[in-house]
């Protein structure tokens, strides 16, 4: 089902029952899969946990979003929510330590790297909402900006470019939100460290970020 | 002859312009095209709710335009919570809003939980709901102490701020915190509530529904918060829906949406309240419908306390809870002496399996997940991503704060400037939420 996207392979996810807590929308989440594929045939789409996701191109992204707000089946006019995460190239192998519980491992190891873009819609009308992913190159990240149709994302996008460095194409004034205005690269990225900029503490010590940190230095 | 001294004595024979203190007004009024001016409200402005600035373009007494300024008070929480486990998250995340702690923690425990694939507790599912009512009336007073004191209703802000502090001592006497509990944890609660919670909490419903009465007789009929509040900041269905408005906001504009009522979680389809909704959507609608919910939280803590179930507060699975069940000291920190002479005096595999529990946590499986709740200022959104490691791969929050501010806009433009202060407090931001 989600080829393009093999972040979450079901073989790798292990996944557990999901709680079933969305029963009360009208449409289930397999019809609105059926829809939205029956309008475009290459949208890949899986039911995880109970949540439907949709797997766009970014070139589909205004023509997905537009159908889904204005379809009377779907009526999402609501845009409850724009994210992001960030899957760089390489092997990633994510840091860990034993686990308790024994779920299998994920590990990624992917040739590009990827910027995912998460845009959760709402229907008020029907009581439904779901999730379309669209995963972008993390090296010039670019997409069309969704401010013509939901203005909501005015916000939401300028937080993404700030945290991430998307260049969300359309925008009407896309400048950093939450980090200063001449910062230096995106906090949310994977290859900016935890603490990237140097503190002076007392007697202009620098302490290193958590993740370079020997405990015991800091200790004395 | 041009010394200091002579420049500062009174003189006669004046030789050209004339300035008073170096500030040239007729020449800043000349450089603005159109008689629009631009003023800074904020950072450290009283009414603004923290530190929020506001860029106002001013023509007149007039609003043209409110530009707000956010990320002074951001912290990383998102980026510093992918480094550390789990559990530690509902640390960092009961600090973004600060004045409902508990639903930030709810919300991220409620999608780890959806990860895990387990269901809490009974005991613990009712004190959740107990817990997030309270801090909802809590986080309602705080609206209404504060923007009442910044209309001028000052007794408003004694009445507001004093029913606040018994609900804090609430909250104290089960985690130990006044604020920012870390309290509900993955899997349950972090410590099972005392013997006398259901005593204090239905003291506490009696006295707060008596007090409701005094908010009203206060202000319902007040002139000056009549004259403030009634058609202005207007923000209409349309509005919300474009603007993604939820919330207090949204129902104020008639739009009946709660999360409790529409996506129920935590078994609130099992209690009977109501949604309070007006048409209006000006700040007196915003006042009247938070007013409403805060009864209808009395009435739901009121049928959770019927019917408080008995047992465990933590799920029972050994692979997420702790070996023991601690309880909350007489010194008010986490740690029963008794559990700690069991575990050190007798139990080695107990304190190893703790330890190991305690400092790398455990692994959650891989996926994705979003987790909505209603917060006091509208849908809380948990979009939580694993990797299937002990820590998180990606949290974003959808903070109500952040979405709804993006509303004063439209709220003030048009409107007067004293209209700008009574229209940020009816969003009720909390820029801890905003600026994460």
């Amino acid at each position: 089902m989600s080829e393009g996207h093999p972040v979450f392979d079901a073989e790798a996810t292990g996944e557990p029952p999901s709680s079933g807590s969305d029963a009360t929308s009208s449409m289930d989440l397999a019809a609105i899969e059926r829809h939205v594929q029956g309008r475009f045939g290459d949208v890949a789409a899986d039911v995880k946990f109970g949540e439907l996701s949709l797997y766009v191109k970014p070139s589909q992204v205004l023509e997905v979003l537009r159908f889904c707000r204005d379809d009377e089946a779907l009526a999402c006019a609501w845009l409850a929510d724009l994210s992001a995460v960030h899957w760089p190239a390489g092997d990633h192998s994510i840091q860990r330590q034993p686990s308790t519980t024994g779920w299998p491992e994920y590990r990624i190891d992917r040739a590009q790297g990827v910027i995912e873009v998460d845009y959760i819609l709402r229907s008020h009308t029907h009581n439904h909402w779901f999730r379309v992913v669209v995963a972008v190159d993390d090296t010039t990240p670019r997409l069309p900006s969704v401010t013509g149709l939901y203005p909501t994302a005015n916000w939401l996008e300028r937080e993404a470019y700030d945290m991430f460095g998307i260049d969300f194409q359309g925008h009407p004034d896309l400048v950093r939100i939450l980090m200063p205005d001449d910062w230096v690269g995106h906090p949310h990225r994977k290859d900016y460290p935890l603490g990237g900029v140097d503190i002076p503490y007392q007697n202009d010590k620098f302490i290193p970020p958590p993740s370079q940190r020997d405990l015991r230095e800091v200790v004395e | 002859m041009s010394t200091d001294l002579d420049r500062a004595a009174p003189s006669d024979d004046f030789a050209g312009d004339v300035f008073v203190d170096g500030a040239d007004w007729e020449a800043v009024v000349d450089a603005v095209s159109d008689d629009i001016i631009t003023v800074n409200m904020g950072p450290q402005h009283p009414s603004t709710h923290g530190v929020l600035r506001l860029v106002l373009q001013l023509d007149g007494e007039t609003v043209v335009n409110v530009k707000p300024i956010i990320g002074y008070l951001h912290t990383g929480i998102e980026k510093n919570a992918e480094f550390r486990t789990w559990v530690q998250g509902c640390t960092f995340f009961t600090r973004m809003d600060y004045l409902a702690p508990l639903f930030n923690e709810t919300a991220f425990c409620l999608g780890v939980e959806k990860l895990l694939g387990i269901e809490v507790p009974e005991r613990a599912r009712v004190a959740r709901v107990i817990l997030l009512e309270f801090n909802r009336l809590a986080s309602h007073l705080v609206w209404l102490a504060t923007g009442g004191m910044e209309l001028g209703a000052v007794t408003m802000m004694t009445y507001g701020f004093r029913e606040r502090e018994h609900i804090l001592d609430l909250f104290e006497s089960q985690s130990g915190l006044r604020m920012n509990h870390a309290y509900i944890r993955p899997g349950g609660l972090a410590a099972d509530v005392t013997a006398d919670f259901e005593d204090r909490c239905t003291a506490l419903v009696v006295k707060l529904r008596e007090k409701m009465g005094e908010y009203e007789d206060l202000l319902l009929r007040n002139p000056i918060w009549n004259d403030r509040l009634r058609g202005t900041g207007i923000l209409d269905a349309d509005n919300c829906r474009e603007l993604g408005i939820t919330g207090p906001l949204a129902r104020a504009a008639g739009i009946s949406w709660d999360l409790r009522k529409a996506q129920p979680y935590l078994g609130y389809e099992s209690y009977d309240f109501d949604i309070p909704t007006e048409t209006a959507g000006d700040n007196f609608a915003r006042f009247l419908v938070r007013l409403e919910e805060m009864r209808q939280s009395l009435r739901i803590i009121e049928q959770a306390l019927a019917d408080f179930p008995t047992g465990s507060v933590m799920v029972d699975d050994a692979r997420i809870a702790w070996p023991s069940q601690q309880a909350l000291g007489a010194d008010g920190i986490g740690n029963d002496p008794a559990y700690i002479r069991r575990i050190m005096g007798q139990s080695m595999e107990a304190l190893i399996k703790h330890f190991k529990l305690v400092t790398q946590g455990f692994t959650v499986p891989a996926g994705q997940v979003y987790q909505a709740v209603e917060s006091p200022r509208g849908e809380l959104g948990y979009h939580i991503t694993s990797a299937g490691t002990n820590r998180p791969y990606r949290v974003h929050v959808r903070e109500p704060s952040f979405v709804n501010l993006q509303a004063s806009n439209v709220m003030s433009a048009g409107a007067l400037i004293a209209d700008v202060i009574a229209n940020v407090a009816s969003i009720d931001p909390v820029m801890g939420g905003v600026d994460r």
